[in-house]
């Protein structure tokens, strides 16, 4: 168990430069997320503390090591790959002891280890089983199997989950938080999937355009996201955004009008609301009820009923479009006008740099 | 009113429209077509085979009788046990077997490692050492005779094993350009396993690379054990000492030794092919495998 500092890190493949000056600390023991749409440089990133790919700038420790001119099996690291990259002519005990075996480590300790792991892998039945003749989900435990056996100070996962159907990813997703909470080991997880990174990371890392957008907790990350790429990229249905204007404060907190005149009041410091400009407000579906008493109009263009709730998709006067929250059993209809409560108080605003401005508290 | 239902004859496609029923017809036509061609073809191809092995069961006066006699009058096994009794033919076979070894196992080995080494290292002059590898694929070996003949002599080589096998570890850039493609599709993540797993790159190659697909390696190895022990030129050039010589030359002492025995000829000539006839009949399919994949690479 060790913290994987990065300081400055930069890489670029020919003319492009796909890392920028990234530096992150990531704690002892700590379940750390990279989240981010494809091409950000998440895997990029995993691949350079597992010493696949040389960095160009910086440095990266491990422990109380600089390792960023180590080869990879000098890192202490244990990677798990998006298709498990699992030897495929040799058994699962084979697999698991190859890395092992490597090293000279003596025979009865090899087999120790296989079995302990195989056990808590539930993968005993299986131990003498070929990966051609594996699940997916099975060839997914063998390959952390493999990783566990050696004992890693750090282990990084790219992408593992996202060769299984959605069935399997749910309680595959389970089982690495078990593992982590058991192994309780400093884990890496590159992922573009925000379910995944909310429901396991202790924190996460948002990735864009190759540079960190965020580091934080999930909730930090959902409820005060520090840009309007993490705002739309973490949230699922996604965070709305409208074009707002400030008029006024009222007791410091910012008051804004919609394009329909319609007034939300947020908790927003105006002290900390750049001067002009065009604002943007961004509002999660959640803090938009389907209330009679509401003071925004509109109408609905199409109804999701997804059973413990209803999204509406409503298009307000100027044409934009808010998806609103309403009761499961909502009876709601396509093209009906509805009225719409926005809570400000859980409301963002965006500065036309896409800086975020989050309630205060 | 009664209906009267009708069932389809044997064979008859039901809803089928005339344009296709004769399309089919002319389809049958023309596979039938092929099979006979095909199998006049294949009479055609092993009729010298029959012939060979028909003769050597030949008493030798009934075969210089004129006519065509596709059976033997008078059944004998006189022609292989000359062959087997009074020539070397079993020093031959030694040898055959020792030189096709031996360059099976070398053009196997060398091969696997060129092709591994030009699809995973990176190394300075790698692209030119290809191109170079694809070059000598361009020159047909005849070509390289005189050349090789001239350096088995200065090593004093003539009249060796080394001397017969050396020449023919240049024959293959082919299995090394099959290597290099299936060694370029493996996933490069089985790659980076093996490095975080702390394998060293002979530990990559025998215990990962190379096993990872036998089969290629098996057809290769047939396909290249069968050609070394067809081979004639270079051996028959490279040894003139009856004892050091292949299967393949020595068979040609046969006749010189006894005269023309047209049993006796064919006799040894067929001993000399049994073995490789029976390693395809036992690898056929590894062999044919072998062919495709050289095939492949020929166009």
């Amino acid at each position: 168990m060790a913290d994987i500092r990065l300081v400055n890190v930069s890489k670029q493949f020919g003319t492009v430069r796909v890392i920028e000056n990234v530096s992150m600390t990531i704690e002892s023991g700590e379940f750390m997320v990279f989240l981010g749409p494809s091409g950000c440089g998440k895997s990029t990133l995993l691949r350079m503390i597992a010493g696949l790919e040389d960095i160009d700038g910086g440095e990266i420790h491990i422990g109380n090591r600089r390792v960023d001119e180590l080869p990879p099996s000098e890192r202490g690291v244990a990677m798990v790959f998006q298709n498990y990259a699992l030897y495929p002519h040799m058994s699962v005990r084979d697999n698991m002891s190859f890395g092992l075996q490597n090293i000279r480590m003596p025979r009865e300790e090899i087999a120790k280890r296989v079995a302990a792991a195989a056990k808590t892998l539930e993968l005993e039945h299986l131990i003498d089983r070929k990966p051609g003749q594996l699940s997916g989900g099975q060839r997914q435990r063998v390959a952390i199997g493999r990783a566990i056996v050696r004992d890693p100070k750090a282990f990084l996962f790219d992408e593992p989950l996202s060769n299984l159907d959605a069935g399997l990813r749910a309680r595959t997703r389970i089982e690495f938080a078990q593992l982590h909470q058991r192994m309780k080991t400093t884990m890496v997880f590159v992922t573009h999937d925000q379910i995944e990174a909310m429901t396991l990371a202790d924190r996460i890392v948002v990735m864009n355009n190759r540079k960190i957008e965020q580091i934080g907790t999930p909730m930090d990350i959902y409820t005060r996201p520090a840009s309007r790429f993490v705002a739309a990229f973490v949230g699922s249905p996604a965070m709305n955004f409208l074009p707002v204007q400030q008029i006024s404060d009222r007791d410091g907190m910012a008051l804004v009008k919609l394009p329909d005149n319609s007034e939300i009041q947020t908790n927003i410091a105006t002290a900390h609301l750049p001067n002009d400009g065009q604002l943007t407000l961004g509002i999660r579906p959640e803090s938009v009820r389907v209330d009679s008493d509401g003071t925004v109009s509109g109408k609905s263009d199409v109804i999701e009923r997804l059973g413990e709730r209803t999204l509406a998709y409503v298009r307000l006067a100027d044409n934009s479009v808010v998806i609103a929250e309403d009761e499961g059993m909502s009876r709601l209809n396509v093209g009906d006008q509805v009225k719409l409560s926005f809570d400000g108080g859980s409301a963002h605003l965006f500065d036309a740099r896409d800086v975020a401005y989050s309630a205060a508290g | 009113m009664s209906s009267v239902a009708t069932t389809p004859a044997a064979g008859e496609v039901v809803g089928m429209s005339p344009r296709k029923r004769r399309i089919i017809k002319a389809l049958d036509i023309a596979g039938l077509i092929a099979t006979i061609v095909t199998f006049l073809g294949a009479i055609f191809w092993a009729f010298p085979l029959y012939w060979a092995l028909v003769t050597t069961l030949k008493v030798e006066n009934d075969i210089v009788q004129p006519g065509i006699a596709l059976w033997p009058q008078r059944f004998t096994l006189d022609a292989y046990t000359h062959v087997l009794f009074n020539t070397k033919i079993g020093t031959w076979y030694i040898n055959s077997l020792v030189t096709a070894g031996s360059v099976t196992v070398c053009v196997v080995l060398m091969s696997a490692l060129a092709g591994y080494a030009i699809s995973q290292l990176k190394f300075p002059g790698r692209r030119i050492l290809w191109w170079v590898i694809l070059a000598s694929f361009m020159i047909p070996i005849p070509a390289l005779i005189v050349n090789h003949f001239v350096l088995i002599s200065q090593f004093k080589l003539f009249n060796s094993w080394l001397g017969v096998i050396l020449p023919q570890l240049v024959y293959g850039p082919v299995t090394v350009i099959i290597y290099k493609q299936f060694f370029d599709s493996v996933p490069k993540e089985l790659r980076e396993a093996a490095k975080i797993d702390n394998a060293n790159e002979f530990q990559m190659f025998f215990r990962l690379y190379l096993p990872m697909n036998w089969g290629i390696t098996t057809a290769l190895a047939i396909i290249t054990f069968i050609g070394a022990w067809n081979q004639f030129l270079w051996p028959f050039l490279a040894v003139t000492d009856e004892k050091m010589m292949n299967v393949t030359v020595g068979i040609t002492q046969v006749t010189d030794a006894f005269g023309v025995k047209y049993a006796r000829d064919l006799g040894s000539a067929i001993l000399a092919g049994l073995p490789v006839a029976i390693v395809y009949l036992i690898f056929q399919r590894k062999v044919t495998e072998a062919i495709m994949l050289s095939a492949g690479i020929k166009g």
